[in-house]
């Protein structure tokens, strides 16, 4: 595996609105970013996106440029799905693979022309990839197991879109998500054909256009020019991420609080970013993808990015193989989660109806009165409506004194402590 | 936010006494640091606990913590309130959140406890 180079922490440009929004004690260090768990609570951030919008500090993330006349093709060997079929002004969720088939991150990838594309990647895995993307370019590292001696012919330039040698065109991401996200962009335009355009948005669409503070002020950018895309990380029906240069990150997070505040825009936490993704039942890296099961593509439910019919890709080979082989999937469990019912974590054992361990728990969150689970469990097992129990591992000393087991394995007989039912992932809201 | 009167732990207990019960529970900061809590693990009436021994488990959705009991001494009551409403803790942590009464079985395990200016001062220094 590609190793991870370390980071230290790092306030991101929105670190002086976060104290000034929530208390100190609630920033935590985030994939070497200093970024709130909340501001408010978790449960009322996750009910302000499904109900009105949230705004998120997104400007951790990742943010990179590959530009050139063979960028395309470098970007369908190094990346799984289908480049050639992404037109301009759209978006598309991929991988990008080692040789071996393990998963380095899932990204998304913007074309904004022919030859210019904005990869988006994980915060945390940022350093890994463009270290990866480097070495690739330099023919540092077998691409193809089946013929080692293959190598990368490509003049594409990769650039780190955060930092500021990339001056005017440097961008972060802030995203808006909840069905008050339209209006409260179109308090900051006033030209009826990109309110148009931004209107008939479809998801994984973006335009390139300014947002006007009016009136303007002194000291303000009057215009601050924006990537605005139907994407995110929420299940929101309408959401949007909005690129922006850092410099004016702050002014865009500000106008936006101030315009939405009166729609019920609030701020949102990582806790609630969580909370959402897993509710809509996204993946994050490292629980419901690669991590400590190694979990491919298929696994996770996202096969579709992963276009086995190229010629070729990193890790193709491997993909192909697991395709056939595979034998475990995400699923999506609801449980009962109102005030005062132990919440059920990250390694828990998943049962089925006989109290068959099938599995464990990857991530947990509440959403209203219910608990939502993503889980790892048996391909053939876990169908929509199944009941389920879930069993939980020791979290205390006093637990373990108790009896409670500090880890299960698959086939093991176990009480349920709690039971619930598998539910239709990728829900909207 | 400190309530003058009360005792304190390193871990962020606190206790108040009475006579020979003690009141525990956990402090503002403790439940800053938690978030909103949706489970509380209360001790069984009639457990002995001595001074730092695990007495219960406060869980929210981000994270499970151990309460460890200030002093030493027999659980007599438990706030069962807090097994329908934890969040009891989020909003008066030292009021209608507490999570037990001890009766305490050795007057010595109080002495080592912080009184509320020395946990002040304990705080600025973490």
């Amino acid at each position: 595996m590609f190793e991870q180079p370390q980071t230290a922490g790092a306030e991101t440009v929105l670190y002086q609105e976060h104290i000034r929004l929530t208390d100190k004690s609630h920033i935590v260090d985030f994939a070497g970013f200093l970024m709130p768990l909340w501001y408010s609570s978790i449960s009322t951030e996750h009910t302000a996106v499904r109900q009105k919008a949230g705004i998120f500090d997104c400007t951790h993330m990742g943010v990179l440029e590959i530009a050139g006349a063979d960028a395309a093709d470098f970007l369908d060997l190094i990346t799984t799905n289908d480049i050639n079929s992404l037109a301009a002004g759209c978006a598309q969720y991929s991988y990008i693979l080692d040789a071996a088939g393990n998963v380095l991150d899932d990204i998304i990838v913007y074309r904004r022309s022919a030859d210019k594309f904005m990869m988006v990647v994980n915060a945390a895995n940022t350093p890994k990839i463009k270290a990866y993307l480097e070495a690739l370019k330099n023919n540092r590292i077998v691409i193809d197991p089946d013929n080692p001696g293959r190598k990368l012919k490509y003049k594409s330039v990769i650039r780190d879109m955060k930092i500021s040698d990339s001056k005017a065109d440097c961008r972060v991401d802030i995203a808006l998500q909840g069905p008050a996200a339209t209006d409260i962009i179109f308090s900051l335009i006033e030209n009826n054909r990109i309110r148009e355009e931004i209107k008939n948005l479809k998801p994984f669409h973006f335009i390139e256009a300014d947002l006007t503070v009016i009136p303007a002020k002194a000291g303000i950018y009057g215009d601050i020019d924006c990537i605005i895309s139907r994407t995110g990380y929420t299940g929101a029906k309408i959401g949007f991420e909005l690129f922006v240069h850092p410099v004016k990150a702050p002014q865009l997070w500000n106008i936006l609080l101030e315009k939405g505040s009166p729609l019920g825009l609030v701020p949102c936490g990582l806790g609630a970013r969580d909370s959402l993704r897993i509710e809509a039942g996204l993946p994050l890296y490292g629980h419901e993808l690669a991590g400590q099961f190694n979990i491919s593509p298929f696994e996770a439910g996202y096969g579709w990015a992963v276009k086995l019919e190229k010629e070729f890709f990193i890790g193709k080979t491997a993909m192909q193989h697991r395709v056939k082989t595979y034998d475990m999937k995400v699923a999506q469990i609801e449980l009962r989660g109102e005030k005062g019912i132990r919440p059920v974590r990250q390694n828990d054992g998943v049962l089925n109806k006989n109290g068959e361990c099938i599995g464990w728990t990857l991530s947990c969150a509440n959403a209203g009165e219910k608990q939502v689970a993503l889980v790892y469990v048996n391909k053939e097992s876990a169908k929509e409506n199944d009941p389920v129990g879930v069993y939980y591992l020791a979290r205390s000393q006093i637990q373990i004194q108790q009896g409670k087991l500090q880890s299960v394995r698959k086939g093991q007989n176990l009480q349920p402590c709690i039971t619930g039912t598998v539910v239709n992932r990728f829900a909207k809201f | 936010m400190i309530a003058e009167g009360l005792l304190y732990t390193k871990d962020h207990e606190w206790a108040k006494i009475e006579g020979s019960t003690a009141t525990v529970g956990i402090t503002d900061y403790a439940q800053q640091l938690m978030g909103e809590l949706t489970y509380v693990e209360l001790p069984a009436i009639g457990k002995e606990f001595r001074v730092h021994d695990e007495m219960a488990v406060v869980e929210s959705s981000k994270s499970a913590s151990d309460v460890y009991s200030p002093v030493t001494g027999k659980v007599v009551e438990v706030n069962s309130n807090l097994e329908s409403k934890p969040e009891l803790i989020n909003d008066d942590c030292y009021g209608s959140g507490w999570i037990c009464k001890l009766a305490i079985t050795d007057a010595n395990s109080v002495e080592n406890l912080m009184n509320a200016k020395q946990y002040e001062e304990y705080l600025k220094g973490l």
